[in-house]
């Protein structure tokens, strides 16, 4: 974490953090999984509430 | 004549006949073909042989080999050139092992972890720590010797290649996997960390902060994450112990309040003590009539009181102790939330995985540790950011939870929201019949639970009378590249089956050769798992005593990833797009569990079948196959392979289908399984849509599932939800600044919101 003066604005450069489920475990950021998950996480659709088969 | 010989570094050396003689003399011997003055004649006509080559030059290592190679076979001594060539296939095998490692450890140190996918594997170790970095070292290191020295060769052929993978290789000749620690049992009597003694812990306090310790002290002994299946049990016994103590030392003060009396600790202990013998009961947070009566009565007698005076000071010294119990347990569970995602171990690299299992417990002080601990993990971290460990999982049961009017039915849809908010719990179905057909109503022992992302331990053919969760892990696991073995097969079925019979008899004696190492171990090389009786029977063991029995109650697992591709490669489509697939999808698991049931039986161990979760699996295989096959449409024409039996995640399906499809498989794969429902953030905070998710998931016969949705949060104004480009709370893009002005508006608003150094 920086140290931010009262004068300085709060927020600069500072990102979102997306939590996401890896195999099981949630991994607070997306910075340190691997280059297959990352791609397996982008590639992801949504899974409508549609009930016909 | 040859005078002198280029070393494989490039240095020149002397020539030195007397060692070509005495390679091969090595030779000879291991073979038991031939002596030393047969020795002699070979290395003389190798050195001929040499001159006539490279005459006044010198000759390299290589070429002198060969020559030796040559010179043994014209000779006649066959096996003794067998046994020449082995050791110099073997030979260069180390040497490669070692320039590989070296190259290794170079990236390990000096790569940035961001940039660096292999310190990205797994994913919870922060490759750019000195710690981090140590362990990783340390693993390579391990794994180039387990390689090495313990695999036969076929097995590292195929691992490193890619037919197989083997889990935790880096701790093969170490330990096993996993342990669901029974923490009663552990408590029961206090028990020993191996870096001191504790007492058997006497407040919810100490029992959540012994169960954390527990979880971290026997990481150290396995490999795997570490999971407790009765968390609601366990701190029940401790909720009641402190309010056994809150309870006494209410009525103590109300007592001396209402009397105006200076010190009565002695005289309500004693009352206290003599209505606990003659009820046969203690105060509990609903405590009996029978026990309330016999108090309410020493009371009047003692104070000379009327029972409506004495039942009064009484039912407010059971709402206040109730009070102080909901605060203390409270607490205890953020203490155990917090203290499980901030404790380090493993030499500081990563924060122990683990697993708390909980839902069924109905008593009022398991229901108060479960409703305390779900709302320790909706309120999250000190600046509300959502909990990464430990995983919670919520056991569902019908007639306990699952339906109104159940006891727990309240702490079933509590989880569900909590659960649309933070990702955790997870749910296992313990009406499934795969878990029906072990539950045994008022023996949590045999409720099914869930360790890590997914392991699940319940079936035992070593011993059929001890078919429970408790005290009980994986040993080892090791998973089969199916749609390898789908593309060799060329669609044909017959030649497939054919190998995947070949490929799991394989693995089934690979894990039979670790479990042989595992089974050599000792007590003392595992304290607290064996040494604290923490694995089933281990409490019958001494210190110097082998371990092999008793680790037949653990499971050895075969795992799989890519049915998806595999039914592709095979037939053309996969499970998701026709009725027709789902049958060959089936037919493939089915195969594969019948095969790990009849090696069950023969063996007499409990080989199981894995939907193997595969973190830095699904990349690996893959790209290994398409450097072989290039990239197939639907087969290697992506990143990574799908999770074991999932429907591919970028295949349009809604989520009751995805259900619906998956769940049978569940049944099938008995080492451990998981389904995953992808919703928008919209719908997951819809808690009636979850619920039905959820209720869809039970009633389909899944065995364990959960709901990804988006959970984003905005460090700077503290909003969790899901974030877009812009921040719904405080309208800030990724990276911008808010004016100090707006920064203390929406602190009126929102009090909760961090607090940044230097700000205030």
């Amino acid at each position: 974490m920086t140290i931010k003066s009262n004068q300085e604005k709060l927020g600069q450069g500072v990102g979102f953090e997306r939590i996401r489920r890896i195999t099981g475990y949630l991994v607070g950021t997306m910075d340190k999984w691997n280059d297959a998950k990352r791609a397996e996480e982008r590639d992801r659709v949504k899974h409508s509430m549609k009930k016909d088969a | 004549m040859i005078h002198s010989i280029i070393k494989r570094d490039g240095r020149v050396v002397l020539y030195d006949q007397q060692k070509i003689a005495a390679a091969i003399v090595r030779s000879m011997t291991a073979a038991a073909d031939g002596d030393a003055a047969d020795a002699a004649r070979v290395a003389n006509d190798v050195q001929r042989e040499l001159e006539a080559t490279f005459r006044e030059q010198s000759p390299n290592i290589e070429a002198i080999q060969d020559a030796v190679e040559r010179q043994l076979m014209n000779h006649g001594f066959n096996a003794a050139a067998k046994a020449y060539i082995l050791y110099r296939a073997n030979r260069t095998r180390a040497r490669e092992a070692n320039t590989s490692l070296m190259k290794t450890i170079d990236e390990i140190t000096n790569a940035d972890a961001r940039k660096s996918d292999m310190k990205r594997d797994n994913a919870n170790i922060d490759g750019n720590t000195a710690m981090g970095s140590m362990l990783q070292i340390g693993a390579a290191g391990a794994k180039a010797y387990n390689e090495m020295y313990l695999l036969r060769p076929e097995h590292a052929r195929a691992y490193r290649e890619g037919d197989i993978h083997i889990h935790d290789f880096d701790f093969y000749s170490l330990t096993t996997t996993c342990c669901q620690i029974d923490i009663l049992r552990l408590f029961h009597g206090g028990f020993s960390t191996g870096h001191g003694y504790l007492r058997e812990p006497q407040s919810i306090q100490s029992y959540a902060a012994l169960a954390a310790i527990a979880i971290q002290s026997n990481q150290n002994d396995q490999h795997g994450g570490q999971s407790i299946p009765n968390f609601d049990y366990g701190m029940a016994e401790g909720v009641a112990k402190t309010y056994r103590k809150a309870f006494y030392r209410r009525l103590r003060d109300i007592v001396e309040d209402f009397l105006e009396l200076p010190d009565e600790d002695e005289a309500i202990r004693a009352l206290l003590a003599e209505a606990e013998a003659q009820t046969g009961e203690t105060p509990r947070l609903e405590s009996s009539e029978v026990f309330l009566t016999a108090v309410t009565q020493k009371l009047c007698r003692q104070y000379s009181l009327s029972e409506d005076d004495a039942r009064r000071l009484l039912n407010r010294a059971c709402d206040r102790a109730a009070k102080k119990t909901d605060r203390d347990t409270k607490q205890a569970m953020e203490g155990f939330v917090h203290n499980l995602n901030t404790m380090h171990s493993r030499a500081g690299a990563q924060t122990p995985f683990s697993s708390i299992n909980y839902g069924t417990d109905t008593s009022p002080e398991g229901r108060m540790a479960i409703r305390n601990v779900l709302l320790a993990l909706d309120a999250g971290l000190g600046h509300g950011e959502t909990c990464i460990f430990p995983i919670h999982i919520f056991k569902v049961k019908e007639g306990v939870n699952y339906n109104p009017g159940d006891p727990n039915y309240d702490l079933f849809r509590l989880s569900c929201k909590v659960s649309a908010r933070r990702l955790f719990p997870n749910f296992t179905f313990l009406d499934s019949p795969f878990n029906l057909q072990y539950y045994v109503p008022g023996h949590p022992e045999t409720e099914v639970a869930t360790m890590g992302c997914r392991t699940r331990v319940m079936g035992n053919v070593y011993d059929p009378s001890r078919q429970i969760a408790y005290s009980r892990g994986n040993l080892s696991f090791t998973s089969i590249n199916l749609p390898r073995l789908a593309i060799e097969s060329q669609g044909d079925e017959q030649v497939f089956y054919g190998k995947l019979r070949d490929m799991m008899e394989m693995v089934s004696q690979q894990l039979l050769d670790r479990f042989e190492i595992q089974a050599s171990k000792h007590v003392y090389n595992y304290p607290f798992l064996m040494g604290q009786g923490v694995w089933l029977d281990s409490d019958g063991l001494n210190l110097h005593d082998q371990v092999r029995e008793v680790l037949k109650h653990g499971t050895l697992s075969i795992g799989f990833i890519g049915l998806a591709e595999t039914l592709t490669a095979l037939y053309g489509h996969h499970h998701g797009e026709s009725a027709a697939m789902q049958e060959k999808g089936l037919e493939i698991i089915g195969f594969m569990r019948d095969f790990c049931d009849a090696k069950s039986q023969k063996m007499r161990m409990n080989f199981t079948l894995l939907a193997t979760p595969a973190e830095g699996l699904s990349g690996r295989f893959l790209r290994l196959d398409q450097k072989r096959y290039g990239k197939l449409p639907g087969i290697t024409d992506r990143e990574y392979y799908t999770n074991s039996f999932h429907i591919p995640v970028w295949f349009p399906i809604s989520a009751y289908e995805k259900i619906r499809l998956e769940a049978p498989y569940h049944a099938l794969c008995n080492a451990g399984h998981i389904s995953y429902v992808e919703l928008d953030g919209d719908t997951a905070r819809n808690v009636e849509a979850f619920e039905s998710v959820v209720r869809c998931m039970h009633d389909c016969g899944i065995g364990y599932g959960s709901i990804n949705h988006p959970v984003d949060r905005d460090p700077v104004c503290g909003y969790v939800g899901i974030i877009g480009d812009v921040c719904p709370r405080c309208g800030r893009h990724e990276g911008e600044e808010i004016p100090p002005e707006r920064v203390e508006e929406l602190r009126k608003l929102y009090p909760e919101m961090p607090a940044f150094q230097g700000i205030e």
